[in-house]
């Protein structure tokens, strides 16, 4: 028993250490978000400051570091993403669903072969399906000659939607397969016996079976294609998504702004996983209590008592919130008082950094390369820079700007 | 064609309208989203590299000038192999096979732990908690071991601030970022094949392997990771197919001097223009892909199947 | 509002294999036919045959005289009840109910009207707006059964549809099921492999063995005059004595076995010549206890080894001379508390209980 005690221990610890690993550079990343200075870190900590949530800051040197509300690429990016994913949801969930229900009709000796050309896509990286969709458009839209269809052969919007139905119609596929895999098929008989035709047994008895799957294929295709960045980056040609704006920012040198952005998409992430665990739960007691009437004549009745007592853990988390809450305020007041929030303190930071400026200019010029390339950047993101890997040397000043 | 593919007639079975409906998601599908835009770049990948307008013209001929390029490296070149491509692909398949590796070796005891010891409740908070960092766009999180791991980010500050360090460690030149990264990147998806194969292993099974008196070490190896087995395959070759693959990760923690692979593409088409020498390059990446799915399937004897559900 | 049902030469085969061999049948409008096999039979085979999801392979499905070939299930006049009895877990009892209506378009209230009178006839008013998996197995199996005839079919198809239930409730359905038949007045066409549920419904039987149909005829017909050994041993239980015949007069023969010669009675129909071996059958109900056997022609002296306690009867079981077994069964209501394992007793039959039939495969369990 002592040894599987330590075992425990040791299991314990590695968990810890696991989760830190997964959490805590989220973590981090989230609280430079709320540091004034313009490059993303706890230390040295300027001020406690929402700018790169809101109007971003004019540095000292003159450039303008866009915050998350006023950058207008990231906004149009967010826009072109949105059109996508919507465009992506459109296709790959009828084409998943099609592809899916044509298996189970598909002859037992072709099902292999069937199964396989279904999943390639998959299997394929990312930056292939890419550029493949690109060089056959390419090609379509030179043929094609003038007017629509080079028009449509150039979009980039429309060849990104094409190359992510390629390979999220997989997903779409699998999550299909999956849910059919335990469809009764009698139920299409039984509908076909009462007299429906072939497309209303489609329409009312597939279909409504179908509903959960086309709903969480929907959103796994959105989540897929508005995260894409491998496909995406080739077929986008010359718009912009989201994810193409936040890696030539990354690559320009890294901004708060960036962490703001990543904050809100994790409170959006948590927000929405803790309302699904909810709604699944409280769908679970629905079922449970709907089901009791049944159960009580059984023996089951221990059972059911064991799962009231698994209930009464929730109030662990309501503790665990009001320390939060207390840390929380206490944190705040600390910084109110220590006058670490606000303009005042913003405002003496910039001053001490006025006086090194000089000092930072004076090293920027010296490094000819790195001029170059900067050459009209206006930092912060908000130039094309589609060239940051021909310059290898680029990386080396990183982090340099602070 | 009705009973040559289908096991009922197909029109007949599905109603005309949704039949067609069918049959034109798939066409479109399959055949021009999957396969002629690979088979187009595949035919460009033989080609010289002209402008749109030349083509068809004479100078406009197959030739293997990309993948000898690939291997010998330019003709002006003194080089006798072209070791800078070579040298990135080497490194980017071995380094992949290691964080494959390194995946497999820290999601197994979680996937372990959360299929057989934890309780329902524990479970279901790990996996969701699983879950959530891989919600986050791959750039956001790569550029959150950024700010780690940067010259003057967070690790070196603090290290330097205690005083254990003089001077920073330059994490990024020595990709130690990078590497990092990558195995931060796709860990979810070696931990849920993991996951969902280990937990429909019976209980009973461990059990009765302790009962008659093997060691946890030996439980594991005979009961747990037979069991498993496909499980390990599909997390593996997910992981090493898209770490091969990977292009966000790269981008943002790579260093200075180092290329991945699909860097290397992306030079090619994006930068220099070199759309058919681009081809070339996705086909071999292509190739390795496939050759390691299939090399997969035959040493341990997994169908396609089991792989990608 | 009833139709007959014609089977003509029908086979059904997958390959090489005969899931049905040239059956032909008649059933009648209003009839009450159960098709009997073990499973695997291929009677399930025939029902769909019947519903239209089988093609038969040669053959013709005639349903009211009028050749079904190419009409598909949602057209032809029969409904069918499944095994798992099919219900749409995703709408209410009465849209189960009203769901042929719906696909023929007829309107929401009427559909609606239309649900609440069948929920009627099965005893469910009011209870239209649960969902399926708030019921009880034995309402879901009277939900299918009012679903099905919600469109008026002329022909009813029940797939073993009690076979889910337990044992009580099963016997309960049983009568309800005829009742119900009754009541509308249908043709039902039932399936199962359970003689008692065949037995006690139905007009009249066909039992089949391995795609094939071995005798047709009324409950009574089948069990007390079985036309094949398979047929003498699948419905109901019977003891085989194995012999040759050795003479042979009018609907009498005489069989010698091992174990002494016998009269049992014999069909002519079945063509048996003296010399040929032959099986008599004698059902364990059918033999009694003697103190004295010198007065019976029939005689058998066995050796208790086993005896069961059924509740309404006791099962002897014993063996032979030539070491095979028999099974016997005596009511409950005679006193049999002196015979014990072990001892040694004398069994008769009547010739009139007794059939001899030509040899030929036996029901396996």
């Amino acid at each position: 028993m002592r040894s599987s005690n330590t075992m425990n221990f040791l299991m314990g610890i590695y968990i810890l250490v696991f989760f830190t690993y997964l959490f805590g550079p989220l973590i981090i990343m989230s609280f430079t978000a709320f540091n004034s200075a313009e490059f993303p870190a706890i230390t040295p900590w300027e001020c406690f400051s929402f700018r790169w949530f809101n109007e971003g800051k004019i540095a000292y040197d003159g450039q303008h570091l866009a915050g998350l509300f006023t950058d207008w690429r990231l906004h149009d990016g967010l826009i072109s993403s949105l059109i996508i994913g919507a465009g992506v949801v459109c296709l790959s969930v009828p084409i998943g669903m099609a592809a899916a229900i044509v298996l189970t009709q598909v002859k037992s000796q072709l099902r292999d072969i069937y199964y396989s050309i279904s999943i390639m896509p998959v299997l394929f990286p990312g930056v292939i399906i890419g550029i493949s969709t690109v060089v056959l458009w390419d090609r379509i839209a030179g043929l094609g000659g003038g007017g629509f269809i080079s028009d449509v052969g150039r979009n980039g919007i429309f060849l990104t939607i094409l190359a992510q139905t390629c390979f999220i119609s997989t997903y779409c596929f699998l999550i299909f397969v999956a849910r059919l895999q335990r469809f009764d098929q009698t139920q299409e008989e039984a509908a076909l016996d009462l007299g429906a035709t072939q497309t209303q047994v489609f329409f009312k008895i597939l279909i409504p079976y179908l509903a959960p799957a086309i709903a969480s294929a929907a959103v796994i295709a959105f989540l897929a294609s508005f995260e894409n960045y491998n496909t995406t980056v080739f077929s986008i040609l010359s718009d912009q998504t989201l994810t193409t704006v936040i890696a030539s920012k990354v690559r320009l040198g890294i901004s708060p702004a960036l962490s703001a952005l990543a904050l809100t998409i994790i409170a959006l992430t948590v927000i929405a996983a803790v309302t699904y665990e909810v709604l699944r739960r409280r769908q679970e007691r629905k079922y449970i209590e709907s089901q009791e009437e049944f159960v009580k004549e059984k023996a089951a009745s221990s059972r059911v008592n064991k799962e009231y007592k698994a209930r009464l853990k929730i109030p662990k988390g309501i503790v665990a919130l009001i320390l939060l809450v207390i840390i929380g305020s206490y944190v705040a007041t600390q910084v109110v008082k220590n006058d670490l929030y606000g303009n005042s303190c913003i405002e003496a930071a910039d001053i001490i950094k006025k006086s090194k400026f000089l000092d930072q200019l004076q090293t920027l010029e010296s490094n000819q390369l790195s001029d170059e390339d900067l050459q009209g950047g206006s930092l912060g993101g908000n130039q094309d820079y589609g060239d940051i890997f021909g310059d290898p040397t680029l990386f080396q000043d990183f982090g340099g700007f602070d | 064609m009705k009973s040559l593919f289908f096991t009922q007639p197909f029109f007949q079975k599905n109603g005309k309208s949704v039949a067609l409906f069918f049959l034109v998601a798939i066409v479109f599908w399959f055949i021009f989203l999957v396969i002629i835009p690979q088979l187009y770049m595949l035919d460009l990948s033989f080609r010289a590299n002209i402008p749109p307008l030349e083509r068809g013209g004479p100078k406009d001929f197959y030739t293997l000038e990309h993948y000898r390029h690939f291997v010998f490296g330019s003709k002006t070149s003194a080089d006798a192999y072209n070791f800078v491509d070579l040298g990135v692909f080497g490194r980017t398949i071995i380094v992949s096979i290691f964080v494959t590796i390194a995946n497999l070796a820290f999601c197994y005891p979680i996937a372990f732990y959360i299929a057989k010891i934890a309780t329902p409740s524990t479970a279901r908070l790990l996996i969701v908690s699983l879950i959530i960092p891989f919600w986050i766009n791959e750039l956001l999180r790569s550029f959150a071991l950024r700010i780690l791991f940067a010259n003057e980010g967070v690790i070196n500050n603090v290290l330097t601030g205690i005083g254990i360090l003089d001077q920073g460690i330059l994490f990024i030149t020595y990709d130690v970022g990078l590497y990092t990264g990558l195995i931060y990147a796709y860990i979810l998806l070696m931990m849920f094949p993991l996951y969902n194969a280990i937990e429909s292993l019976d209980v009973n099974q461990i059990e009765a392997a302790k009962d008659l008196g093997s060691s946890t070490f030996r439980t594991h190896w005979r009961v747990v990771i037979p069991h498993a087995k496909p499980g390990i395959v599909s997390g593996c070759t997910m992981v090493f197919m898209l770490t091969v693959g990977a292009l966000a990760t790269p981008v943002v923690l790579s260093s200075p001097n180092t290329l991945w692979f699909p860097q290397l593409i992306y030079q090619w088409f994006n930068l220099n223009d070199n759309w058919s020498r681009g081809s070339a390059y996705s086909i071999i990446l292509l190739i390795v892909s496939v050759v390691f799915v299939l090399t997969m399937m035959r040493i341990f004897k997994v169908r396609i199947g089991e792989i990608i559900r | 509002m009833s139709a007959g049902v014609e089977l003509k030469d029908v086979s059904v085969t997958f390959g090489s294999f005969f899931a049905a061999k040239n059956v032909n049948v008649k059933i009648e409008g209003g009839e009450f036919f159960s098709f009997l096999g073990p499973s695997g039979c291929g009677k399930t085979t025939l029902l769909r045959a019947i519903s239209g999801f089988q093609d038969p392979s040669e053959g013709q499905v005639l349903i009211d005289n009028k050749d079904m070939l190419g009409i598909g299930p949602n057209k032809r006049p029969t409904s069918l009840i499944f095994q798992n009895l099919a219900l749409f877990p995703l709408m209410t009892v009465a849209e189960n109910i009203a769901f042929s209506l719906e696909v023929r378009g007829v309107s929401k209230p009427e559909r609606m009207k239309r649900a609440g009178e069948l929920l009627e006839l099965i005893a469910l008013e009011g209870q239209g707006d649960k969902k399926v998996h708030q019921l009880s197995g034995g309402q879901k199996q009277r939900v299918a059964i009012a679903r099905a005839l919600a469109v008026e079919p002329k022909v009813l198809l029940l797939d073993e549809p009690l076979s889910a239930l337990d044992l009580k409730l099963r016997q309960r359905m049983r009568t309800e099921l005829r009742e119900i038949q009754k009541r509308v007045n249908i043709t039902f066409i039932y399936i199962t492999h359970d003689q008692g549920e065949a037995l006690t419904m139905s007009d009249r039987i066909a039992v089949m063995n391995e795609g094939e149909l071995e005798q047709i005829g009324q409950c009574d017909d089948v069990y007390n005059n079985p036309l094949t050994p398979f047929v003498a041993t699948f419905v109901g239980e019977n003891n085989p004595l194995f012999g040759k015949i050795k003479d042979l007069s009018g609907d009498e023969a005489k069989i010698e076995t091992s174990d002494g010669v016998f009269i049992s009675s014999i069909d002519k129909s079945t063509n048996l010549n003296v010399g040929d071996e032959a099986i008599s059958f004698v059902r364990p109900e059918s033999l009694f206890m003697v103190k004295d056997g010198n007065d019976y022609k029939n005689k058998l002296s066995v050796k208790i080894e086993n005896i069961e306690f059924e509740g309404n009867v006791k099962n002897f079981y014993a063996s032979l001379y030539s070491g095979s077994k028999i099974k016997f069964s005596v009511a409950n209501a005679i006193d049999t508390s002196e015979i014990e394992a072990s001892s040694q007793i004398e069994l008769c039959f009547d010739t009139s209980k007794s059939i001899i039939l030509p040899k030929g495969a036996l029901a396996t369990e």
